[in-house]
């Protein structure tokens, strides 16, 4: 009897003691980690200090260090660990790089948030949009003014930078816009369209021969939200390019804004004109197959796609053209895509300065990267050598100059929680349940969650 | 002699209690309690501050259309799967308790499912209803709709029948052991008393049964109300919201949409629910068993 009270008693102490420590309401894990960061000013100036701490610790040689990594990857990037792990290994065999690789669409933000409380992980790999979130709570690691900077192209150091300070490096691009088969458009005369009457035109011509006009893959969200914010970026941001920072301040809404209407609307337009049967149940790799097997003659996607098609048919020939918008003037989607951070509390900054001038200094290792995951190169005096028949297409819009960077909008409405909650409300759309103002009316609801 | 034995025994009853105390302790008393607190705050899971708003999420989970949406999901799922799971399970039981010849092949072959990963029979139905089976009405020239999981009007059937695939074996294996500890005696008295087969299947069998059914009811209407491993890699919780179960919009809304406390209010109204189904199912079932 005693022992049974004893341990009631145990168990309703426990209780009231876990209430207490949680109304204590500071969470000391993610204090420790938010509190260094919060204040940057401070926090560059221990980090320095920590890095000058160990700095004697790791330059030895002999000293072996572990890193950990938390890898948010695209499909593309399953499989450089073993590149870079093998490059690191020449250089500093000291260096252990421990991976953690994680879907960056589905898991990166889940997993920061659970490191975040426990500790963040030395090294992490993102994507650029990361920064903003990640970088403006001071979690990561200024970089300014180190030397491997130097080896990565100018043009990718503004999208990481917040309040002059640097806190990525970018390492690869893709390109986003429609892929189209190039042998169908030759047989058929197709020419790629500026316009929306163009498109129209080629779509109802695809249809009169029995040719799918758009292959999509609708399952996945995620493509629903890449596609909207696609041409969300011709129709509105490239013409507003604070619609995000005007849409929290309540100055614009989605339901009164025509431009983002429009931009639902393409969704509709790309649905009437796919396997509308099947888009829900179908996915990426039957999806891309289908495109190179002639049964789609164009599908709204981005570089990730690149390595199915090749792998499908190694000589595929393929281009790409933006999706155009209202006013004719649509760019090509240039997106920095394989961010690397630090994490600002790393005990061993000195070791992931290192990795990072391998990975930008070897110039043989992001050859075979970029060839690997069939992107560009954001490092200087590395261009890829792997066949893109698409190749063509974007040196013509470079040289017009009719590049776009999508962080103009990616940085500016947040993807988990925003963007993909949107793309869920377009399928329902699309598939009848609510209507188009419902939609947009509910990307309006969720306005306090827009912000990266 | 006495005391020395009491104080045995106090020590003995302390080793095998503690453990499981401390674990049920940590695992799950204290994140309960926290999620509790969590859910009185605006938290986003990452910053410092957790700003209290009081029963605010509560209020918002009350006029919540997707958190409407996705108890009906939900209920719906575990309606369906507590009925078809157990009728079959228990046809299976029966079927294979007999002297069929095979039936131990056949018991391995309908268990089998439930030894792979919940996530790979999404991939697995995935495939099935986009690839496969679509496949079968390209070489018989027939026209039925398998895509299951492309339209939110038939998307409830197809995580059923993935559902009841990979789960009717485990539960039939639970009815199984429950027939074959029912004694002979009882169906001997019963052919004596003149009852068929049938009568001796309602009267016999089924009270005999008793705690069978409850371990399946309780057990597959708990689990049912928190599937979410089997949408991740099937549905992905579509088309649209239409197969977003509770669980899986609490982890939307939690992790990914950033919004942890009001994520925490519906993860503690979850616990709330599946308490009093839980503890309504056992009263009731409970008091219908059999004892010999």
């Amino acid at each position: 009897m005693k022992i049974k009270r004893s341990l009631v008693l145990l168990l309703v102490l426990t209780m009231v003691l876990s209430l207490f420590a949680a109304c204590g309401s500071k969470d000391t894990s993610s204090n420790d980690s938010t509190n260094d960061s919060t204040n940057t000013d401070t926090s560059a100036e221990n980090n320095t200090s920590t890095e000058e701490d160990n700095t004697e610790e790791v330059s030895s040689d002999d000293e072996k260090v572990t890193l950990s990594v938390l890898a948010g990857q695209s499909t593309t990037d399953a499989g450089i660990e073993d590149m870079i792990d093998e490059a690191l290994a020449k250089k500093y065999p000291n260096i252990t790089l421990e991976w953690e690789c994680v879907d960056w669409g589905k898991d990166f933000q889940p997993k920061m948030q659970q490191y975040i409380q426990s500790g963040l992980p030395d090294i992490m790999v993102g994507k650029a949009q990361d920064i903003a979130t990640y970088g403006s709570q001071g979690l990561l690691a200024d970089l300014t003014g180190k030397d491997y900077l130097s080896n990565v192209l100018d043009e990718a150091i503004p999208g990481v930078t917040i309040d002059g300070k640097v806190y990525g490096i970018v390492y690869n691009a893709l390109y986003q816009g429609v892929y189209y088969n190039r042998q169908i458009f030759e047989e058929n005369n197709l020419e790629v369209p500026d316009t929306l009457e163009e498109l129209q035109a080629i779509i109802d011509k695809l249809n009169s021969l029995n040719i799918t006009p758009f292959a999509t893959h609708f399952v996945d969200t995620w493509s629903i939200g890449n596609i909207t914010m696609q041409f969300a970026i011709n129709e509105v941001f490239s013409k507003t390019p604070d619609w995000g920072d005007k849409f929290r301040a309540g100055e614009v809404s989605f339901i009164d804004s025509p431009e983002y209407g429009r931009a639902y609307e393409y969704n509709k337009l790309v649905y009437d004109n796919t396997w509308k049967d099947e888009t829900f149940s179908l996915e990426q790799t039957d999806c891309d197959a289908r495109l190179v097997l002639g049964e789609a003659a164009m599908k709204v996607s981005g570089s990730w796609s690149i390595q199915n098609f090749l792998d499908i048919d190694e000589n595929f020939d393929f281009g790409i053209f933006p999706f155009p918008n209202s006013t004719g003037d649509a760019k090509l989607i240039f997106e920095p895509n394989m961010t690397w951070m630090a994490s600002a509390t790393s005990e061993h900054l000195d070791a992931v300065d290192k990795v990072f001038e391998v990975l930008t200094g070897d110039k043989d290792l992001a050859l075979e990267i970029f060839n690997y995951t069939k992107t560009s190169s954001m490092i200087k005096d590395v261009s890829p050598t792997y066949p893109n028949p698409s190749q063509k297409d974007i040196d013509k819009y470079v040289a017009e100059g009719r590049i776009i960077d999508a962080n103009i909008g990616n940085n500016q409405l947040q993807w988990g929680g925003f963007q993909d909650e949107n793309a869920k409300d377009i399928a329902a759309w699309l598939q009848g349940d609510i209507t188009l103002e419902d939609a947009l009316k509910a990307a309006d609801s969720r306005r306090e969650n827009s912000k990266p | 002699m006495k005391s020395n034995f009491k104080r045995y025994m106090r020590i003995q009853y302390i080793s095998l209690v503690l453990p499981g105390l401390i674990i049920f302790t940590f695992g799950l008393i204290i994140p309960m309690f926290l999620a509790f607190r969590y859910s009185l705050t605006s938290w986003n899971g990452m910053t410092a501050e957790k700003p209290f708003v009081g029963l605010e999420n509560y209020k918002n989970l009350l006029t919540d259309r997707h958190v409407r949406d996705a108890w009906i999901f939900t209920f719906k799922f575990t309606f369906y799967n507590t009925i078809i799971q157990n009728v079959f399970a228990l046809i299976f039981a029966v079927a294979l308790d007999s002297s069929i010849r095979g039936k131990r092949i056949y018991r391995t072959i309908i268990f089998l499912p439930c030894l792979i990963s919940t996530i790979i029979v999404g991939f697995i139905w995935l495939k099935m209803f986009s690839n496969v089976l679509p496949a079968f009405n390209k070489l018989l020239g027939t026209n039925i709709n398998f895509l299951l999981f492309g339209s939110g009007e038939t998307v409830l059937n197809g995580l059923l029948i993935a559902n009841n695939w990979q789960w009717i074996g485990y539960w039939m294996l639970i009815y199984l052991a429950g027939l074959q500890s029912i004694p002979e005696e009882l169906y001997e008295a019963a052919k004596i008393d003149g009852a068929t087969g049938w009568r001796r299947f309602i009267n016999v069998t089924i009270p005999m049964l008793g705690p069978a059914f409850t371990i399946c009811i309780v057990g597959i209407t708990t689990g049912s109300l928190k599937v979410y491993d089997l949408m991740v890699s099937s549905t992905g919780g579509g088309p649209g919201r239409t197969s977003t179960s509770i669980i899986y919009h609490i982890y939307n809304t939690a992790i990914t949409g950033r919004q942890y406390g009001y994520g925490s209010a519906m993860s503690i109204s979850l616990v709330i629910v599946l308490l009093v189904i839980a503890v309504i199912q056992l009263r009731y079932l409970r008091r219908r068993e059999v004892q010999l």
